[in-house]
C-alpha cells in the first residue's frame, strides 16, 4: 500500500507513514478488523485450553490404560517365552565362558566321569551342534546313550531293604532298551568314532559299560557277547532273571 | 455419559489392569528365574518320593544335576546329597573294577564328606549302603 501524501510504501498495520510522518487514516477499518480477529483468536484459544484442561484427566487415564495394556502384553509374552529366553541366555553364556567350561569338561572326561559330563553339559545348556563346541557332537551323543545305560541299570538294581517296586518289568524293559541303544550306536558309529578327536573317551565309555554289565548284571565278556547277539525276548528273559529273579 | 463418569470408569479399568500387570510381571519374573533343577529334572519332590520308597537307584539318577554343578536350593540340598551318595556308591564299583584309583579315591572321599555333613540321616545311609551291596549279583 502506498501513502497518499508521499507515495512511500506503508504497511497495513502502520498508524503513521514512516516516510513523511502523516497520520494514516486509510487503514483504520483494517485495523479494527484485525483487532476483532485477534480477540476472536484469543477467545478460541481460551476455549481450546479450557476444553483440553477439562479432558486432561480422561486423556491421561487413556494414555495410562494404553501403557498398561502394552506392559501386560509384554509381561505375558515374556512369561510364555521365558524358557527359550533362559535357554538362549545360558547358551550364550556357555559360548562366552568357553575356556572355563572346556577346562571343566576336560576334567570330567579325564576322570572318566561321563555321567557328570552329561549333567554339566545339560546344566550349562552347551550347544554341541554349533561352534565353538561342535567338536563335542559325537562324544555328547555317545555320552547320552552311556548316561542312559548307567541310569537305567542304576534304577533297576539299587533298592532298599523295604523298597516298594511298582513295576519291575518296566525296569527290565528300560534296561534292555538302554543297553541295546548304547551298544548298537557304538557299533553303528564305529568309523565316525575312530575319526573323532574324543574317540579315546568313547572307547572308555564302552569299557565302563562292559564293567557295568559285568558288575551289576553278572555278564563277563563271553556272556555279554552272547547277550548282545541274542534276540530282544532272550535279552529281556536274561534281565528278568537277574533283576527280578524270574 | 458425562466426563466425570468416563473418567471414573477409565480409572477403575486402570486399577484392574494394574493388578493384572502386577500378576503378569511376577509370573514372568518367576518363569525367568525358574530353577533348572526343578525344571529339567522331575524335581525335588520326586527325589524325596523315591527316597521314601527306597528306590535309591532312581534317586541317584535324579540327583545327577548336582554332579554337573547345578545350583541346588538349600531346602532341597539334603535330598540331592542323599541321591548323590547313592549315585557315588554305584559308580564306585565301576571305578574300582576299571582300576581308576583317582576317581575311586575321590568317590570315597566325597561319600565320607556327605555322611559326615548329614549326621541325622545315619539310618538312611545304612539302607543305601545295603542297597548298593545288594545291587551286586551274588
Amino acid at each position: 500500500m502506498k501513502c497518499v501524501s508521499c507515495g512511500g510504501e506503508i504497511g497495513l498495520t502502520d498508524k503513521i507513514c514512516p516516510h513523511c510522518g502523516r497520520t494514516i487514516t486509510e487503514t483504520a477499518g483494517h485495523q479494527r478488523d484485525l483487532k476483532k480477529y485477534k480477540d476472536k483468536n484469543e477467545a478460541a484459544k481460551r476455549e481450546t485450553t479450557k476444553a483440553i484442561k477439562g479432558n486432561l484427566p480422561i486423556v491421561i487415564s487413556a494414555v495410562v490404560m494404553v501403557v498398561l495394556l502394552i506392559a501386560i502384553g509384554i509381561a505375558f509374552y515374556v512369561e510364555e517365552n521365558a524358557y527359550s529366553f533362559r535357554s538362549d541366555a545360558k547358551r550364550k553364556e556357555s559360548v562366552k565362558k568357553y575356556d572355563e567350561y572346556s577346562a571343566e569338561i576336560e576334567k570330567y572326561l579325564k576322570a572318566g566321569d561321563y555321567t557328570g559330563f552329561v549333567a554339566f553339559k545339560e546344566y550349562h545348556n552347551i550347544a554341541e551342534w554349533e561352534a565353538p563346541y561342535d567338536d563335542l557332537k559325537l562324544l555328547w551323543e555317545m555320552a547320552k546313550y552311556y548316561n542312559g545305560l548307567v541310569s537305567k541299570v542304576e534304577e533297576a538294581v539299587m533298592f532298599g531293604p523295604e523298597a516298594r517296586r511298582y513295576r519291575p518289568e518296566e525296569d527290565v524293559d528300560n534296561c534292555q532298551g538302554a543297553i541295546y541303544r548304547f551298544y548298537h550306536e557304538y557299533e553303528y558309529k564305529q568309523s565316525d568314532i575312530e575319526a573323532d578327536p574324543y574317540s579315546i573317551y568313547i572307547h572308555d565309555m564302552k569299557e565302563k559299560a562292559d564293567i557295568i554289565l559285568k558288575v551289576y548284571l553278572g555278564m563277563d565278556d563271553e556272556a555279554r557277547e552272547a547277550y548282545l547277539a541274542s534276540s530282544e525276548i532272550e535279552q529281556e528273559a536274561y534281565l528278568e532273571e537277574v533283576l527280578i529273579n524270574e | 455419559m458425562n466426563k466425570k463418569t468416563v473418567f471414573v470408569i477409565s480409572l477403575a479399568v486402570n486399577i484392574i489392569l494394574a493388578f493384572v500387570l502386577m500378576f503378569a510381571v511376577s509370573g514372568a519374573i518367576d518363569e525367568l528365574q525358574f530353577n533348572f533343577v526343578e525344571e529339567d529334572t522331575i524335581g525335588p519332590d520326586s527325589l524325596r518320593m523315591y527316597l521314601d520308597m527306597e528306590n535309591y537307584g532312581v534317586a541317584a539318577t535324579l540327583s545327577h544335576p548336582i554332579r554337573g554343578g547345578a545350583e541346588i536350593e538349600e531346602e532341597y540340598m539334603d535330598y540331592y546329597m542323599l541321591g548323590e551318595y547313592a549315585d557315588l556308591l554305584f559308580l564306585k564299583e565301576i571305578f574300582a573294577e576299571a582300576g581308576n584309583t583317582d576317581m575311586l579315591t575321590d568317590c570315597e572321599k566325597r561319600l565320607e564328606e556327605i555322611r559326615s555333613a548329614m549326621p541325622d540321616y545315619g539310618s538312611l545311609f545304612d539302607k543305601i549302603d545295603i542297597s548298593a551291596k545288594n545291587a551286586l549279583p551274588e
